[in-house]
Parts: C-alpha cells; sequence; structure tokens
C-alpha cells in the first residue's frame, strides 16, 4: 500500500464520488419513474413583506421540491391585481418579488397571500404596517447610533470595573472568572434561542435551520478552539501575556455575537416588528454592559494597556454596528442565524478556555467561588434580560 | 506537525466552501431589468412601473379560458323533442358525469373539476310544465355519481339512494312540475365534495302560458375551495371570477330582463346578490305569478334560487355582485352595460320560443 502510485491513489479517491454520480443519475433518469410514489406537495414561503407608498411589496420562495408559478396575490385573502418581478415561474429556491399597489394604513395588521397554479394559497401576517426605510444618509447614521449604542459604549463601561477587580485578592478575582463564565454561557444559550426563534419565523423549513445551528455552533467551536489554542502557545514565546490571550478571545466571540445581535436589531426596527423605545435601548445596553466585565476579568492577573483595552473592547462592541447596519439594509434571516450560531460556538469555546486558565492558576479548590460565580453570572445575565 | 497544520488547513477550506456554496442559497437570484418597464394601472387607479408580469383576474385581458360564461348564461338545453300519441310532449336529454378534467378556473389557476357534460355548471334544461322529461345518465367517471333534480317526482327518480357506478347508466323520467327555476347536482356523498368540484346545474319549468318575453339570463352562484381548507377561494357568477367585470354583459335601456339566479355555493351559508342602478321583482323558486318583492338585495341560502325581472332607465355600466364584500372580491361581481334603446319601449328581443 505504501508503494501506491499517484495516480492508483487518485482512482480511489475519484472512484467512488464517480459511482455516486452514476447512481444518482440512474435514479433521476431510467429509474425515476420506479421512484414516483407520494404525492409532491409544492411550497411557497413569503420571507419578507414591505410596505411603501401605496404598495405593498413581498418576496417569496419556491421552497418546495417542485417548480411553481405564482398566479395571484391577495391582502387580506381579497384577491388584489399585482406584478411579479422578474416573472410568475418560480424555480426550486428562486425567489421573486410580489409588488401589490395598495393604499396600506400604517399600525394596522395585514395579512399577505399569493396563490400558486394548483390553487394552494401561502400566507403571512404583519403584526403593524410600517413604512420601510428609506436606505439613506439619515438611516445610516440613525443605524449605526443604535449599534454603537447597545454595542460599544455598554462594553466600554463594563471595562471600567477594570480597576476594581485588580485590587480584588485571589479568591475574588477567580470568583470575577467563574462570574464571566456565568455571563457567557448564559449569553451562548441567548444565541442558540434568538437563533431558533428567526428560524422558525423567518427561515423556510427547507434550511433545517435547527440543523443549521447545530452545524455552525460545533464549527466555530472547533474552529476557534484551534485558533485559541495558537494564540496561547504563542503567549510563551511573545508578550502577549495569557490573561489578555483570553480576554482577546472572549472580545472575538462577543465580537461575533454582537454581529448577530446587531442583524436581528437593525431587522427588526427595518421591518417594524419592534417599538424601538428609549426602554428598548436602555435595557439592551444594561445586559450588555456585562460583557465588558467578561473582557476585563482576565486582564486584571497582568499589566494592561488602556489602548489595549479599549482595542478589546472596540473588537467585542463594533461588529454590532454593522449588524444593525446590514440587518437594517438587507436583511437576511439566513446571515443573522448563522452569526448568532458563530457566536454561540465561539462563546461556549471561550467558557472552556477560562475553565482551563483556572485550572492552571489555581487548584480548584477554589470550587466555592467558581460556583458562586457562575451562578451569579447566570443571574444577573437573567435580570438584566428581564428589562429588556 | 506537518500533518496537522495539513489537516487544519483542509479544515479551514471545508469552512470556506460551506461558506461560499451557502451563498448559493441565499442570495435572491440578481433581477435583470428590463429596458423599457411596463406601466400597470388597477382598477382602484393606483399606478406601478413593472418590468415583470401582471398578475390580475380582475382586469384581465388575456386568452380566453377553457369555460365561456357569455354562452353559458344564454344556452338552454330544450332536450330532443317528440310528440306521444297522447299530446304530451317528451324531452330527452343526455347527461355524461365525468370527474377526471383539469380546468382554468380562474387564470393561471388549475382545478381539478367534476362535470356534467363536460361544463361547470352542467347544462341548463328546460322545459314546459306538463312535459315529460326523460334524462339519459352515463357516468364516466372514477366515482359514484347521480342526478338529484329539485322538483315533484317519485321517489325512485330522485337520484338519492341509487348512485350509478363507474361506467353506469341510469334513465331519470319524470313531468315537469312544478313552474319554476329549481337546480339539479349530483347526490352521492359526501356532497359538499360532489358539488364543489363542480356537479350542479340550472333547471327551469316554464308555464305553459309563456312568461313575458325578456332578454334572458342564467347566473348560478358558485364557488371553488382550491386549497381543500373548507373556505372558498374563489367565487363567481357562472363560474370564471371576475369575468363579467372584465367582460360587462351588454343590455338595452328600457328592455325586460330576466334572471334565473341559482346559489349552489358550498362552504357559506348565506350569498347574496346586489344590483346597481334599479330594482327588481323577484320570484322566490320562480313559482309563483306575483313577485314576492321590489327590491336590490336578495339574501339567498344553499340551493335557494330567484327569478329577478328588472329593466335599465338610464344606459351606462352598472354593477351586480355579492353584497358581502369578501365574496365580491374573491369574484363575484359583474357589470351590465347597458345601452340606450334606439327601439321602441314595446320592443323586446326575441323570446327562446319552444315548439
Amino acid at each position: 500500500m505504501m508503494t501506491s502510485s499517484k495516480p492508483v491513489l487518485a482512482i480511489s479517491a475519484i472512484a467512488p464520488i464517480v459511482l455516486l454520480i452514476i447512481m444518482i443519475a440512474f435514479l433521476l433518469g431510467p429509474a425515476s419513474s420506479f421512484l414516483q410514489f407520494g404525492i409532491v406537495l409544492p411550497e411557497v414561503s413569503i420571507e419578507k413583506i414591505e410596505f411603501t407608498r401605496n404598495e405593498i411589496q413581498a418576496t417569496v420562495r419556491n421552497t418546495g421540491p417542485v417548480n411553481v408559478n405564482v398566479v395571484l396575490a391577495d391582502v387580506n385573502d381579497r384577491i388584489q391585481p399585482a406584478a411579479i418581478e422578474p416573472d410568475t415561474s418560480l424555480e426550486r429556491f428562486e425567489t421573486a418579488l410580489v409588488r401589490i399597489p395598495f393604499d396600506w394604513n400604517e399600525g394596522q395588521p395585514y395579512e399577505i397571500g399569493v396563490t400558486i397554479d394548483d390553487g394552494t394559497r401561502f400566507a403571512k401576517g404583519v403584526e403593524a404596517a410600517f413604512p420601510s426605510l428609506e436606505p439613506d444618509l439619515d438611516l445610516f447614521v440613525f443605524l449605526g447610533m443604535i449599534g454603537f449604542l447597545i454595542g460599544v459604549v455598554p462594553i466600554m463601561i463594563g471595562l471600567l470595573w477594570y480597576p476594581f477587580i485588580k485590587k480584588l485578592g485571589k479568591n475574588a478575582f477567580n470568583f470575577f472568572l467563574a462570574f464571566t463564565m456565568g455571563l457567557l454561557i448564559f449569553l451562548g444559550i441567548d444565541a442558540v434561542i434568538e437563533a431558533t426563534e428567526i428560524s422558525e419565523n423567518h427561515l423556510s423549513s427547507v434550511f433545517n435551520g435547527e440543523l443549521l445551528i447545530a452545524t455552525v455552533i460545533i464549527l466555530s467551536f472547533l474552529a476557534l478552539y484551534g485558533i485559541g489554542k495558537k494564540l496561547t502557545q504563542k503567549t510563551e514565546f511573545s508578550k502577549l501575556s495569557k490573561g489578555l490571550a483570553i480576554s482577546l478571545m472572549i472580545a472575538i466571540g462577543i465580537g461575533f455575537h454582537n454581529l448577530g445581535e446587531g442583524l436581528a436589531v437593525g431587522a427588526a426596527i427595518a421591518l417594524g416588528e419592534v417599538a424601538l423605545s428609549t426602554f428598548f435601548i436602555v435595557g439592551f445596553a444594561t445586559h450588555n454592559t456585562t460583557e465588558g466585565l467578561a473582557i476585563a476579568a482576565p486582564l486584571t492577573s497582568t499589566k494592561a494597556k488602556i489602548v489595549k483595552m479599549i482595542g478589546l473592547g472596540l473588537i467585542a462592541g463594533v461588529p454590532a454596528i454593522f449588524g444593525t447596519w446590514i440587518g437594517g439594509f438587507s436583511f437576511s434571516p439566513f446571515f443573522t442565524l448563522i452569526f448568532l450560531a458563530i457566536g454561540a460556538g465561539a462563546i461556549f469555546q471561550v467558557v472552556l478556555s477560562i475553565f482551563h486558565y483556572m485550572n492552571e492558576k489555581s487548584d480548584l479548590l477554589s470550587n466555592t467561588s467558581l460556583f458562586a460565580g457562575i451562578s451569579a453570572g447566570l443571574i444577573v445575565m437573567y435580570l438584566t434580560s428581564v428589562i429588556i | 506537525m506537518q500533518s496537522t497544520i495539513q489537516s487544519a488547513k483542509m479544515f479551514y477550506i471545508l469552512i470556506a466552501i460551506v461558506a461560499v456554496s451557502s451563498l448559493y442559497f441565499v442570495v435572491p437570484g440578481v433581477i435583470v431589468a428590463e429596458e423599457s418597464p411596463r406601466t400597470f394601472l388597477t382598477h382602484t387607479g393606483l399606478v406601478i412601473q413593472t418590468t415583470g408580469d401582471v398578475i390580475d383576474p380582475i382586469g384581465y385581458d388575456g386568452q380566453a379560458l377553457d369555460f365561456d360564461p357569455d354562452k353559458f348564461m344564454k344556452e338552454f338545453d330544450y332536450g330532443e323533442v317528440t310528440v306521444l300519441d297522447d299530446g304530451t310532449i317528451l324531452r330527452e336529454y343526455y347527461i355524461t358525469a365525468r370527474d377526471d378534467q383539469i380546468m382554468e378556473v380562474s387564470p393561471g389557476v388549475f382545478y381539478n373539476v367534476w362535470t356534467f357534460n363536460d361544463s361547470v355548471p352542467g347544462p341548463t334544461i328546460r322545459a314546459t310544465e306538463g312535459d315529460l322529461v326523460r334524462i339519459h345518465f352515463t357516468n364516466e367517471g372514477s366515482k359514484p355519481h347521480s342526478l338529484h333534480f329539485h322538483g315533484i317526482h317519485k321517489a325512485e327518480m330522485d337520484g338519492v339512494f341509487e348512485s350509478i357506478g363507474t361506467g353506469g347508466k341510469f334513465t331519470y323520467e319524470f313531468y315537469a312540475e312544478p313552474v319554476g327555476l329549481h337546480l339539479y347536482h349530483c347526490h352521492v356523498h359526501p356532497v359538499e365534495e360532489h358539488i364543489n368540484h363542480g356537479l350542479y346545474g340550472a333547471y327551469i319549468v316554464d308555464p305553459k302560458e309563456p312568461r313575458e318575453p325578456a332578454d334572458e339570463f342564467v347566473f348560478v352562484l358558485n364557488g371553488f375551495d382550491t386549497d381543500f381548507d373548507g373556505e372558498n377561494n374563489f367565487y363567481a357568477a357562472n363560474t370564471v371570477p371576475f369575468y363579467y367585470q372584465h367582460h360587462p354583459i351588454e343590455i338595452n335601456a328600457n328592455q325586460n330582463i330576466r334572471a334565473y339566479v341559482v346559489n349552489i355555493l358550498e362552504f357559506d351559508a348565506v350569498n347574496n346578490f346586489h344590483l346597481h342602478g334599479t330594482l327588481f321583482h323577484h320570484y322566490p323558486a320562480g313559482t309563483d305569478t306575483v313577485p314576492s318583492g321590489y327590491n336590490d338585495m336578495l339574501t339567498m341560502s344553499q340551493g335557494d334560487r330567484q327569478i329577478l325581472e328588472f329593466n335599465y332607465k338610464y344606459p351606462g355600466l352598472y354593477m351586480f355582485h355579492a353584497h358581502n364584500t369578501e365574496f365580491s372580491e374573491k369574484g363575484w361581481v359583474s357589470s351590465f352595460l347597458v345601452k340606450e334603446n334606439t327601439d321602441d319601449f314595446d320592443t323586446q328581443v326575441e323570446y327562446d320560443d319552444i315548439i
């Protein structure tokens, strides 16, 4: 076997693929009639509904196994003349824009429906009609401000705990590290739930949203585990301290999380799904302040320069601004879900890193501070989440 | 060490492939703008410009569908006539049931209709009081079907307990009585399903002394539940939603109009009929010679019939529709285009005289 020539190796790698292709061709071709049993049902999903001046626009996607024609549009189950771009025929996964001229009323609920060629109707409701935002500079600034307020500012405030934690003793330090773990575990679970909600409400079942979330979480966990390992290995040779490396990992993890969160918030603003009150912003900001604390805690074991700390805060917070921009201008449930899942995987990896770090630094006799810290972190996160 | 770096590389390449390939599903197809967008004006006056297709059953101006409501509303089947020895007039009709046809019920919407003589509704059967009606029924469908006529007849001619199987034949025979507007439909269970799919038609018994001459129309008020959720997706007068909206019925002012209105709607307990610009005299089931009222609204439950008589004083375009606006906005909305009558008031269009 060791002497196998390269061509043989290549053939042995390709042969199963070739056979698989032949089998698929056979099943789709000569054997296709043999395999036809059961009833194939078409499916169309309405992914997005927007309200512009005197017009309702619905983005529809063929999420079923067969091609369909969209032949009718309705508002509140009443047939309306409409235009469909680019055309009525939708292949698998193809999208089209249904434009319904309609003098809608702001704040009123609407149900938008489309009927396909076999007479099946698919519909989606909107709780309150809301004029879709004009993609202009004002909106850009507005979304950026929201991202800045919910992402950057609270994290910077949280970092201000640094001098306080630094002055504490070893047990108290361990407590705060464990507290950070608690915060992060909560954040990770929160991200998974949020991603699942987006999957249920906005993503067609054909994408297998839940499995996608699980896949991305594990991939992101593994990828960041590899990066984290390298980063902490390097600390042995470079000036980068272990505490800083862990803080950096935490900041990156939270950065992904905030990107996903920013996407969700931006989308909610654009789709008019939330009444964006001052209270909402206050709640979000309070909640995210704890993220700053999570970054600050590991740093206390080393001398940290103020510039580095600001840098870490920006790594964690700025993605929220990009999130609100992307989410506000072109909402994609698929990408929001992906980034929330990456964030969750990253955060769980960070929790593991902190655990290892604590384990190395001190014997696990400091168990009390470990459990007290994690519990306190979870409870604080829960309480701040209730405010939102 | 070399191998771990290799595998790490492989891993990142894998992630890159997954990320790039996911774009295929996510990024909506690029919409290529045509050079000249078409202007699209809706019936409510709102205007949009589009490069895509217009889907508008209300202002439809495309190809004619399978069923022609204009032909149906003025077509009566008087049967094959023989005068029997005792002077009785025998009318023989041939009706075939099928349940395998696909019909375009609304532009672009294809639905499996069950038919009498390849049409929904079936032919309008018309006879005169006292005639002997003989109907040769053949079931070419895959399910049992029957013909149940409203009116006076023997129990064995009622078409309820004897369903006719695939390939079966049956001859229904009864005297045409009483005078009026009746209906017939398949009475095989589940009846709701057989009616929703289209097995029904109008049955008119004229009085021996003919009614006043008039321009006559048949309107069968029906609907289709095309997605089988127990609610009608489409409503219509004579099958095609919005048909008489984009093809107004031309009539003359000061001309007697007689409308035979049959309600065979399933799922909704009540249907109604509202006429614009004038009022009608109406005769429930057409059995009485004295009108029951003078109105512009009729409320009809499932299976109800009414004969309406009216005329228009002024020319112009007038709607008639279900005042239940849900029904009208799903297709049961029609209109008369009333033209100036250049003839004398007394001049009438020819009455479909029988024998």
